[in-house]
């Protein structure tokens, strides 16, 4: 029941700051820093899951079951600053965390 | 009857504008689709985030955290602060939508997040009637708005039917990790990306997932540090929806 309010509050939130401007854009003016702001918001939060994501998974397993996401975490890192595209990121690590979590003992 | 035909005209020629964004938009919709039908909550909740809430960042980031078992106040918390962004897409449309019937802004609206922002702006960039750019706009946004609908449908329908032994729940961190590392040349970017990603882990124990919202507004912090770098024109902050 929750997870359908919560979706709903994001969706009316998100809906509400698309219409904002829309009918208020003769009363008020955005402030510059503010918007500079916001280019930061999607890259910091990305970072955040992933790193929560990642830590997450490593922590609290003993080091031979942390090993096969840190070596999918490092090759993916490798890919994507080789070619440039964040999805090079699950091209390779998938690969390289399906071998390393069949070939280390569990 | 004329008019008639140059909207089709102009529909065709938003959504012809649209077409190079579906290579972001498409598999970006798939990872969604995957990451809602493994994660921990209805499949048909992680579905619904993209008519309701169409923006890709924010819905990922609310699927992560449901699965993680947040506190609801926290998941809506920062999936706003992710969508603050339209904020500034709304003040730049409304200045093109002034005087339009109210269901036009009421669907327009809808429809605003980076790539069909992008593609109007081109419209309402060339100089022809504004009427014209309304078309192309709109052909523009149904085009994405399909795609990404259908993306994540055909994902959710896939990541339902896969073992488990493939570790799907992996492919929502290493996208993330992709898509933060492809923007680590840009030093503000950095400084932004770094200082989430440590206030992350160090906050990993932090009650009701707040971490992860520390994280962000750390990371929001440690950017503006940044000398601010001039910049042609308004920088989309995604490919995506």
């Amino acid at each position: 029941m929750t997870v359908w309010i919560v979706i709903l509050a994001a969706a009316a939130g998100s809906y509400l700051f698309r219409l904002s401007m829309i009918v208020l854009a003769d009363r008020y003016t955005l402030p510059p820093a503010l918007e500079r702001a916001t280019g930061f918001v999607a890259p910091a939060a990305f970072a955040a899951l992933a790193a929560a994501g990642i830590a997450t998974a490593c922590v609290g397993v003993g080091a031979t079951q942390a090993a096969a996401p840190l070596a999918a975490l490092a090759v993916a890192v490798i890919a994507v600053l080789r070619t440039g595209s964040g999805y090079a990121a699950i091209l390779a690590g998938m690969p390289v965390l399906w071998i390393a979590t069949a070939l280390l003992p569990s | 009857m004329s008019t008639l035909v140059t909207d089709r005209h102009d529909l065709a020629a938003g959504a012809r504008a649209m077409a190079p964004w579906l290579f972001g938009i498409v598999p970006f919709g798939l990872v969604i689709g995957l990451s809602a039908a493994r994660a921990d909550i209805p499949t048909l909740a992680g579905w619904l985030t993209g008519p309701l809430i169409l923006a890709g960042s924010a819905q990922i980031a609310m699927i992560e955290m449901l699965d993680a078992g947040a506190t609801p106040v926290v998941v809506v918390v920062a999936a706003l602060v992710i969508n603050l962004r339209l904020i500034f897409y709304s003040a730049t449309m409304a200045r093109y939508w002034r005087g339009t019937p109210w269901w036009w802004r009421l669907v327009a609206a809808y429809l605003i997040i980076d790539p069909s922002f992008a593609v109007g702006m081109d419209g309402y960039g060339r100089p022809v009637d504004r009427r014209r750019g309304h078309a192309y706009y709109l052909g523009g946004a149904a085009l994405m708005w399909v795609a990404w609908v259908a993306a994540i449908s055909l994902g959710a329908t896939l990541g339902a039917g896969l073992p488990a032994w493939l570790h799907l729940e992996f492919v929502i961190p290493l996208f993330l990790l992709g898509e933060a590392v492809t923007k680590l040349r840009d030093p503000a970017l950095r400084r932004a990306i770094f200082a989430a990603a440590a206030v992350a882990v160090l906050a990993l124990a932090a009650p009701l997932h707040l971490g992860i919202v520390l994280a962000i507004v750390a990371g929001i912090a440690a950017g503006l540090t940044a000398q601010p770098r001039p910049r042609p024109s308004r920088q989309l902050a995604e490919v995506a929806p």
